[in-house]
């Protein structure tokens, strides 16, 4: 036999381990920490109103990403694979909010006000129960045809079948509804830019209530989800079919059904990400999925995929480093992903399976 | 309740649905323009006639009939045609339901492109033959019911005795004829055949891109950097298994080295093509090196974030402001001079062919002969389970390094080549979707062997351009076929072969200590 | 002995394509005797069509993608165009719009099948600068002129290239107008530039800056936005900390128009905004609503309200079911280049005796690089002797009660 093969390898691998990255992490804890103190203490560019509005913008965006992000965990815990087409299943979502609310801009009350004006609760409700709707059925045909007949195939393979559906469906939306970008017509009260004022500094400070309502009900949601997913019979099921498949079925478990629903779930969590996108954002085009698709998949790694907790944390704080990292560095807005990406490469050094990740995620993939 | 005959009418309504969702992007109308193209017809106002639409739908129906007595596993022709006919009524009638509703469209003169783009007046009477809305949707029906049967009858032809019986004929003749094939290749005259084969590619490779005009070449050397590429991404994902996303990066850093040392602006170094080749594909290894280095310990998607991470970071920093006096920021970078060679400069699509081809030849022959290197073996290991490899010795870090930096040396040498051809490159060549090609082209094409990468690499890059045809749908069709392929060929159109392990004869009894491949 | 059937199979498909190959015959006159003079005598000699056959323009734009809006709508401007004018003699024009993605790949591709159609004698495009670097040195080789009605990246008319025109607004001819503009019309003292990280947008923004910088000005902030996305309030907090008179942005109407909807909740409540020609249109005012009222932009310097332009909106309105607008800026001048190439193609093509028609490439060429005072829809186009074609300095406009007017 030859020596390489025999040697030990532990100097080598560790050299890193022990000398190179504790290095490399205080090297990055005083790069980080010069350069807050420069920006808060000898700078001073911004005041604390502009440290309030970055914050609420991160925490609202963020609580979006949470959404998206649970959708791809779910289905990852269980299957082991990244749908990629998940961000296009949160814009069928979106554009579902986007026709809601053109169809009850047209239907008139006796008050001669429209519909959503009229009614804008309904009218939300509406939109939520047709957004997920749609997703959540786009969600669970899309595992039946592309993902379901690949379950057996190499890991890799659902992967591109996933990413063939994304193409496919960006492409569909923007051939059905052409590429024009569309503007969501909100119920007047919820008019985006319209929230509660605060006086800070001097200056007023907008709390929207379009992302205050955003992100409220994606903790609602993600609550929700935690209760199905730890205290209900399907999420029993969910956690078995995760855990091992065979074992699940063989206790009586229908491993088919099971992965339907958690599609079915996760394509509705999306879809009511893809809703409050519209009525937050506003703007919805066939495109609109992609990037918060990308985002929401590395919060989701970075809080250790296939974590529910996890997701959600990893999606508030990719928010909030996205809005406030550039502004705390003192570097330019246009690099922000550069510092969200950078971060996530720095803690899955430091963490290699994510802020919550089992330990011994490693062993699984 | 199921029936075969319910299950032949639910399938009947699927291609219902299939048909209404096809109207509304407007592919009816392309398959119709494209068949009036095809017998030389001329079109009315940018429509076809309606007889290329009335086959159209004829055709879907048949496909509808012929999938559903297919399914149905009917065993005689009565009853082929019976499924095929149920089938062709069901997706009739949801066919004539549908016509009805964008007919009122049509009678209320209602302009809904607003909301569903394609749906003007002129297409309505199109898609009802332009006969008036009851008689058209009648007569969709119709055809839908009758290319139905249709599609049943073919079934049931197939199906009969005597045609199964030809049928077999046939293929048990082509069987004979390729076994024959095969034998005399394997035999005796297999030098020969392999001269020969040799010749023949020296030629073609020689000769075409003399022959076939600028755009199959642009075309062909597209697809050849893509098999560079693709052999590259091999390395790391195919044989080392570890899954990178950003795999793009590496061929930007080749091709920003070529285009930065060899233009005018922003820097006028002008070092000329070889140098900055030279100095790119190691510039590109050693990136994948320091990536991989803090990496080592991450697996599977951890590894596929991260590395999508630093392709972005990449693009993202060259189209900066802050790099935009290095890199040209958002402009990228014009004039890109070609290559020199004995006082030639390189500036036709033919040199650039023969280069591209002299690339091609050279990533293969490395990618062969490290796979059934001692490196190759080791990746192998590490690919199947990276612990186990570790307890077994294989030293798992130098490896994977390895692998990481032999994959962006070959896209380096990519990314220069083909930035040089281009004459320009710029941050949004280097997008994300770029990586996710080439990631796609060695899955669809069957990873880790290289007749797979080949063919991946005409899937992905020849296939669009032939696609052109599709005009807007080329995505779409594309995004379909990926999916389509994907669940035909779950291993890629060619899956690797496991290497195997044959066991010297005189020393069966011990360990082998040399392995043969045979793939 | 697999090597050896993937050698036979490559080379079958290589053989096909060859025969599938067109005929290269329409362009060597050199048998057709009824050529007239100017085809000899052209560096490139003549496309030759009989009667019966379409002339060809050709247009590279992105058509699928995530700008596939800018594709399909500047096709869409130059298909109106081929319905007004399409017609020489019996001749018929068509436009033939390929997706090139806005890629240089793409582009070059796209080029490379123009030039091997020798029914293609123009090309109005290419739409991205990138797409347009790479297919520029294709078309030059064999004589295709081009017109681009968007690739605004400078560098490209100082390349020495002899095919390549636009009527596109470039960066240098309404970034420092507009800063003098903001400085001495709309006593702006301290500026805030953002630009959408495009070539384009990041071009006018640094051309307004310097300009700006030199009048005595002061440029409080620069930042770059991330094209593509929904929010954009913190970078727009980040810039009201540093109190800015006005915002310029160098961008697109997606971009622009959520920024001026986003300034309103960011304290920038009072700044005025001042966008750029990719920011004017229907489309900002539909979208922007209330909050775009006062948001200036420059345009070339053609009447907003010309009887043409009217029918043209009509016209497309009528064939596409929106607004024209709607899903780029860029729609009139897909119309004008392709108008544009037309009238060139028509004033240099001869009918031989034989009844064919045969359109000097070289002439043609040179026919478009001197196009003068050409009226279109979206400006008056002089091409000069690098082959800009918008020359003339920007008009200003105001969002005043929901409409674009004239600026005073």
């Amino acid at each position: 036999m030859n020596e390489p093969y025999l040697r030990k390898v532990t100097l080598k691998s560790n050299l890193f381990i022990k000398v190179l990255r504790p290095l490399l992490g205080a090297l990055i804890v005083i790069f980080v920490l010069f350069r807050l103190y420069q920006v808060l203490f000898v700078q001073q560019e911004y005041g604390p109103e502009t440290w309030t509005r970055l914050l609420i913008a991160g925490l609202i965006i963020g609580g979006v990403y949470a959404l998206i992000a649970i959708g791809y965990t779910l289905v990852y815990g269980i299957l082991f694979m990244i749908n990629f087409a998940h961000g296009e299943v949160m814009m069928l979502g979106a554009y579902s909010c986007f026709f809601v609310f053109e169809a009850l801009k047209t239907i008139r009350v006796s008050s001669g006000e429209n519909f959503s004006n009229a009614f804008p609760v309904l009218a939300i409700l509406i939109a939520f129960i047709v957004g997920m709707g749609v997703s959540a059925a786009s969600g669970y045909f899309l595992e039946k045809i592309a993902y379901r007949p690949l379950r057996k195939a190499p890991r890799l393979v659902p992967l591109i079948g996933a990413i063939g559906a994304s193409i496919f469906l960006q492409n569909a939306a923007q051939l059905l509804f052409s590429p024009q970008l569309r503007d969501v017509t909100n119920p007047e009260v919820m008019r985006r830019g319209s929230g509660w004022s605060v006086l800070i500094n001097g200056s007023n400070v907008i709390i929207p209530y379009t992302g205050v309502f955003t992100f409220v009900l994606s903790f609602l949601l993600l609550a929700g989800l935690y209760i199905v997913v730890q205290k209900t019979s399907l999420g029993r099921a969910m956690r078995a079919v995760a855990l091992d498949k065979k074992t699940a079925a063989l206790m009586g478990i229908d491993v088919d059904k099971t992965i339907s629903r958690t599609f079915l779930i996760s394509g509705a969590l999306a879809g009511a990400a893809g809703v409050m996108w519209g009525i937050h954002n506003g703007l919805v085009y066939y495109f609109v999925g992609f990037i918060p698709g990308i985002k929401a998949f590395t919060a989701a790694v970075l809080g250790g995929i296939g974590n529910l907790p996890g997701a959600m944390l990893g999606g508030l704080f990719l928010g909030v480093i996205e809005s406030l990292g550039p502004a705390a560095l003192g570097i330019d807005f246009q690099l922000k992903d550069v510092i969200a990406f950078v971060l996530l490469i720095i803690i899955l050094i430091f963490r290699p399976s994510g802020l919550l990740g089992e330990v011994l995620a490693e062993e699984k993939v | 309740m199921k029936t075969p005959i319910t299950r032949s009418a639910r399938t009947g309504i699927i291609f219902g649905i299939i048909h209404v969702f096809l109207v509304l992007i407007g592919f009816n109308t392309l398959v119709g323009t494209l068949l009036a193209r095809l017998s030389g017809a001329q079109l009315i106002n940018a429509l076809p006639a309606p007889g290329f639409m009335i086959t159209y739908s004829l055709l879907l129906a048949l496909w509808a009939g012929f999938t559903a007595a297919r399914k149905g596993e009917a065993n005689s022709l009565p009853v082929s045609l019976a499924h095929g006919a149920v089938a062709g009524v069901a997706s009739g009638a949801l066919a004539f339901c549908f016509s009805l509703v964008i007919s009122w469209f049509l009678v209320n003169r209602v302009d809904f492109r607003q909301y569903l783009a394609v749906l003007s007046f002129d297409f309505i009477r199109i898609t009802l033959f332009n006969l008036a809305p009851l008689s058209g949707s009648l007569a969709t029906a119709a055809v839908f019911a009758t290319g139905g049967a249709l599609g049943g009858l073919v079934n049931g032809v197939f199906g009969l005795k005597e045609v199964k019986a030809a049928l077999g004929k046939v293929s048990a003749a082509f069987t004979g004829l390729r076994h024959r094939l095969n034998s005399n290749l394997r035999g005796k005259y297999r030098p020969v055949f392999l001269a020969a084969g040799v010749i023949l590619l020296a030629a073609v490779v020689i000769l075409l891109p003399l022959k076939w005009g600028s755009y199959w070449n642009y075309v062909t050397g597209t697809v050849g950097l893509y098999v560079v590429l693709g052999l590259g991404l091999n390395i790391i994902v195919g044989l080392s298994g570890q899954l990178v996303l950003g795999y793009i990066a590496f061929f930007a850093i080749g091709a920003y080295t070529m285009a930065l040392l060899n233009s005018p602006v922003p820097h006028n170094l002008m070092w000329g093509f070889w140098p900055a080749l030279l100095l790119g594909v190691p510039l590109a290894a050693l990136a994948g090196v320091l990536l991989g280095l803090p990496l080592m310990r991450l697996r599977g998607d951890y590894l596929a974030i991260v590395t999508l991470g630093f392709g972005e970071i990449i693009r993202i920093l060259l189209k900066s402001d802050i790099l935009t006096d290095l890199t040209g920021g958002p402009r990228g970078i014009q004039n890109i001079s070609g290559p020199t060679l004995f006082g030639r400069t390189f500036n036709s699509d033919i040199q650039f062919m023969y280069l591209i081809a002299a690339a091609v030849l050279l990533a293969a022959f490395v990618y062969n002969r490290l796979q059934y290197s001692r490196a190759g073996r080791a990746w192998l290991s590490i690919r199947e389970d990276e612990t186990v490899a570790r307890a077994t010795g294989v030293n798992t870090t130098r490896y994977k390094l390895l692998a990481l930096a032999l994959g962006a040396a070959f896209a380096g040498l990519a990314g220069a080549i083909f930035a040089s051809r281009n004459q320009f490159t710029g941050p949004e060549e280097h997008s994300l979707m770029a990586s996710i090609n080439v990631l796609s082209l060695i899955i669809v094409g069957g990873m880790g062997n290289i007749p797979g990468t080949i063919l991946g690499a005409f899937a992905l890059k020849g296939l669009p351009e032939i696609l052109r045809e599709f005009a807007n749908y080329r995505l779409l069709t594309f995004g379909a076929l990926l999916v389509v392929m994907m669940l035909s060929r779950p291993n890629g159109m060619i899956p690797s072969k496991r290497p195997k392990y044959r066991i010297p004869k005189e020393t069966a009894d011990d360990t082998p200590r040399e392995a043969r491949h045979d793939g | 002995m697999k090597a050896l059937k993937y050698i036979i199979m490559i080379v079958l498909f290589s053989l096909v394509i060859t025969a599938c190959q067109p005929a290269n015959a329409a362009t060597d006159q050199a048998a057709d005797a009824a050529a007239p003079a100017a085809c000899a005598a052209d560096a490139f000699g003549c496309a030759v069509f009989k009667t019966g056959e379409v002339i060809k323009i050709g247009m590279g734009a992105p058509m699928t993608g995530g700008d596939a809006s800018y594709g399909i709508d500047i096709s869409s401007g130059g298909f109106i165009a081929v319905d007004d004018f399409g017609d020489l003699n019996g001749f018929k024009f068509e436009l033939v719009a390929e997706d090139d993605g806005g890629t240089a790949e793409g582009g070059a591709a796209v080029a490379n099948k123009f030039a091997s159609d020798p029914a293609v004698v123009a090309v109005a495009g290419h739409i991205y600068s990138g797409a347009t670097s790479a297919a520029m040195p294709i078309y030059e080789k064999v004589g295709i002129p081009m017109l681009s009605p968007s690739a605004s990246l400078p560098e490209l008319t100082t390349l020495g290239s002899t095919v390549f025109n636009r009527i596109v607004f470039t960066d240098a001819r309404q970034g420092p107008p507009a800063a003098e503009y903001l400085f001495n019309k709309l006593n702006v003292k301290k500026l805030a530039v953002l630009h959408d990280g495009s070539d384009y947008g990041k071009g006018l923004a640094e051309a307004v800056a310097a300009h700006f910088v030199e009048l005595g000005g002061e440029v409080v902030v620069t930042e770059a936005i991330t094209k593509g996305e929904t929010d954009y309030t913190p970078v727009l907090s980040a810039v009201a900390a540093k109190s800015p008179d006005g915002l310029y942005f160098g961008g697109y109407t997606a971009e622009g128009a959520i920024i001026v909807n986003q300034m309103k909740q960011t304290g920038l409540e009072k700044v005025l905004f001042f966008g750029d020609d990719g920011t004017y249109g229907a489309d900002f005012l539909s979208r922007t609503g209330p909050n775009g009222e006062g948001a200036f932009a420059t345009i070339a310097p053609i009447p907003p309200d010309s009887a043409e332009k009217a029918a043209f909106d009509a016209a497309y309105l009528e064939k596409f079911g929106k607004e024209a607008g709607s899903l780029s800026p860029y729609t009139w001048n897909g119309y004008d280049a392709t108008a544009a190439l037309i009238q060139a193609v028509k004033s240099v093509a001869v009918i031989g005796d034989n009844g064919n028609l045969y359109v000097p490439r070289g002439a043609l060429v040179k026919a478009v690089r001197t196009l003068t005072d050409y009226k279109g829809v979206g400006g008056t186009y002089s091409c000069d002797a690098s082959g800009e074609c918008n020359t003339l300095p920007p008009m200003f406009v105001v969002v005043k009660d929901g409409a674009w007017v004239p600026a005073p």
